[in-house]
């Protein structure tokens, strides 16, 4: 009986420390997720690592498991994440995505979290964007210009000048555009344009030449304004470039932007994450930032910050903190230096930025001279139906540049097809 | 009396006996039914239940919308619907015929005996091992309008005079898909072909010879009978691969330009994901699978009746 007993305390204790074993890692960290598509980007990466670190310095027992999704399976991911009640804790997502999450109802309203820690977001760029039902649903993390960059030896080579204005730029592209070494095929393109990312990266290319235009697909109003004189013009300088053979066609951005960081394209359109890539490119030395030709920049909103609206309260309050950590002067300055990104606040101290990142004033001023015009990607009364609505608008652009069709009447049904799917 | 209930248990729990012997049967595949419930039929219920419900983002353990054909209302008035049924036919024949000519062929021949046979059925059923994803990224770049293999060859060939537009033309685009998919797909149909060569006796061969048949009437009067019933069915499972193949479109050409490679499988992930039109989605997804269920009864049906 005794050695019953005994045998019966030994196995209870064993079965304890088990036990106990298995839960103690649980209770000494709470763990938040956060996916992002920029885990690995060049700066970009680093500043969320470094962000995740201080973080995870000021609460210890903390931890944020920072794991990457493709861009081009984002919103795949997080749609999926959502749909099964498991969305991460921090929700990064592009400035164009999180509207139908927002409209769901499954994200926090932060007006009561700015308020409380009397947070002034007056003059944050983009922010605007993310006001849903006359709520702030998230925090603009990234607005940005786009600026040029030229290659100045192929330049040189041409004899050409920087243009200044679209004829200007076609005539460059169209000089710097040529087969070197007489095999019948384009080896060196005067400028590129990504056609094959999809609809939203498609429009944002052509965008580019439509604001130039004066033309815009929507009002302050979010009236379908398509069918104008400025957006025939627009969509006329979009036919003209992707017809005449100056951009290479189908390729993805990241292969139009190693193009252009290799020395086979003499100018491009973009982002100041293109500096990313022409860091690393074999061209490096002979690239050149300016102010680009077509005006006013293109410029956006880029990605947010939100957090999920059924999750606990206590992980509510450590996401705000994150958030909020990522807003302060601290962060918003490195977001310049590390990142080579404009940082949203208009509080951010980025003097100095231009000794590392030498054309920074450009993104400064793009960036500006962009969010000064309210210009976005994402058109006011349609953000709902963007992934749609920019689908329509891919597939009548390419419609008339294989058909050949006029974009006069392009422009007519593209407004038709608008209006109907704003309903 | 205790004694009597407690015999009486014993007797029905009694597995050994002939009587009983179907239940253990039963228990025995009772696992792999619940499994295939639960992984099959549950996930298929709830997309029956979904095309009913106008929803745009469902969400697990959400309340449901009210029932409604709504969906399957759009679906049929919609232009989108029919091309995306119209391109996906096109396919399903294009791919259908050229894996099962490619395929048959080359079963054809390395059921011959010759030198380097074990290289030349390793290098046969190579396609099939690459993973899809990788194959398609390879052809993409071939296919690449400004520095593809595809392009320059035709050019050095003197078929053209510049690069071909595989992505931006619908017609190369619709090419450019199926081709990749002949060249996934010819392997599987060549490995089932051969199987079924290798089970159809010599002695018919021998004794068709005796008797003066031609290799074409070998071929015609004893090879494709006897491969009927593999045949079939081989065609019968890349059918259905074309009709729910994704991968390969998505990645070359995304379902355009034009539409011109949208079929039902990428009308469906776009209604989903990017529209957000899960009921849509789901509407199309249930009509794919009648589609597939009919397409395969006819064909199964003819096949089974015209062999045996």
């Amino acid at each position: 009986m005794n050695k019953r007993v005994k045998r019966l305390a030994l196995g209870a204790a064993t079965a304890a420390l088990v036990t106990m074993g298995s839960f103690a890692p649980a209770m000494a960290d709470t763990v938040l997720k956060f996916i992002s598509w920029q885990t690995d980007d060049a700066g970009t990466g680093e500043w969320w690592h470094s962000a995740i670190a201080e973080f995870e310095k000021q609460h210890p027992g903390v931890k944020i498991e920072f794991t990457k999704a493709e861009r081009s399976s984002y919103a795949d991911t997080m749609t999926t994440l959502f749909a099964a009640n498991q969305p991460p804790q921090i929700v990064h997502l592009a400035s164009f995505e999180f509207q139908m999450f927002a409209d769901s109802g499954w994200l926090e309203p932060l007006d009561p979290w700015l308020r409380k820690d009397g947070i002034d977001m007056t003059g944050w760029a983009g922010q605007k964007t993310c006001e849903w039902n006359g709520e702030t649903v998230c925090i603009m993390t990234n607005y940005f210009g786009f600026v040029m960059a030229y290659n100045k030896k192929i330049f040189d080579e041409a004899g050409i000048a920087v243009p200044k204005t679209y004829d200007e730029f076609l005539a460059a592209a169209k000089a710097t555009t040529k087969d070197l070494n007489g095999d019948g095929i384009i080896d060196q393109f005067g400028t590129g344009h990504e056609t094959k990312g999809g609809p939203g990266q498609y429009l944002t290319e052509m965008l580019n030449y439509i604001i130039d235009a004066g033309a815009y697909w929507t009002d302050k109003e979010g009236n379908i304004t398509i069918d104008t004189p400025e957006m025939v013009e627009g969509l006329t300088r979009w036919k003209t470039v992707m017809k005449s053979g100056v951009s290479p066609v189908d390729m993805s951005a990241s292969d139009v932007r190693k193009l252009f960081a290799d020395g086979k394209m003499a100018m491009r359109l973009d982002g100041p994450w293109l500096y990313g890539t022409t860091e690393k490119g074999s061209a490096k030395s002979d690239i050149v930032y300016v102010a680009p030709p077509l005006t006013p920049p293109l410029g956006g909103s880029s990605n947010v910050l939100a957090m999920p609206s059924d999750i606990p309260d206590d992980q509510k309050q450590l996401v705000w903190d994150f958030i909020k950590l990522t807003m302060t002067a601290e962060f918003q300055r490195s977001y310049a230096t590390m990142g080579g990104n404009t940082p949203p606040s208009p509080k951010a101290d980025v003097s100095g930025v231009e000794k590392t990142i030498p054309h920074f004033p450009v993104l400064l001023a793009t960036m500006k001279a962009a969010s000064e015009k309210g210009i976005d990607r994402v058109p006011i009364g349609l953000e709902l139906y963007y992934n749609e609505f920019s689908k329509m608008i891919m597939e009548e652009s390419q419609r008339m540049i294989i058909q050949d069709l006029d974009p006069a009447a392009v422009a007519k049904t593209m407004q038709a097809k608008a209006e109907s799917i704003k309903g | 009396m205790t004694d009597t209930v407690q015999a009486g248990r014993r007797k029905f729990f009694d597995l050994a006996r002939p009587s009983r012997q179907h239940l253990l049967g039963y228990i025995l595949i009772a696992p792999a039914v619940l499994m295939v419930a639960a992984i099959i039929v549950w996930p298929l219920i709830l997309a029956i239940d979904l095309s009913f419900q106008q929803v745009k983002i469902p969400r697990l353990g959400g309340a449901s919308r009210p029932f409604s054909v709504s969906n399957y209302v759009w679906l049929f008035s919609s232009q989108e619907f029919w091309l995306a049924c119209w391109v996906t036919l096109k396919l399903v024949i294009v791919v259908t015929a050229g894996s099962v000519a490619v395929g048959l062929s080359t079963a054809l021949l390395v059921n011959n005996r010759f030198e380097g046979r074990t290289v030349a059925r390793l290098g046969m059923a190579l396609p099939w091992a690459v993973p899809e994803i990788i194959a398609v990224v390879i052809f993409a770049w071939m296919f690449d309008t400004s520095f593809g293999l595809f392009g320059w060859l035709a050019i050095k060939l003197g078929f053209t005079g510049q690069m071909i537009p595989w992505v931006s033309s619908s017609t190369a685009a619709f090419w450019a898909v199926a081709i990749t998919m002949v060249w996934k797909g010819f392997p599987f149909v060549s490995i089932m072909c051969l199987a079924g060569l290798q089970s159809i006796p010599s002695d018919y061969y021998a004794a068709a010879k005796v008797d003066g048949a031609s290799s074409f009437q070998r071929f015609r009067w004893i090879t494709m009978p006897l491969l009927m019933p593999v045949l079939g069915v081989t065609l019968v499972l890349t059918l259905l691969w074309v009709f729910r193949d994704f991968s390969i479109i998505k990645v070359l050409t995304g379902g355009g330009p034009l539409r011109s490679t949208q079929t039902l499988s990428i009308m469906t992930y776009d209604q989903a994901f990017q529209y957000h039109n899960f009921g849509r989605a789901a509407a199309v997804g249930v009509l794919t699978l009648v589609i597939c269920i009919i397409a395969s009864l006819l064909m199964l049906g003819r096949r089974s009746k015209s062999i045996y």
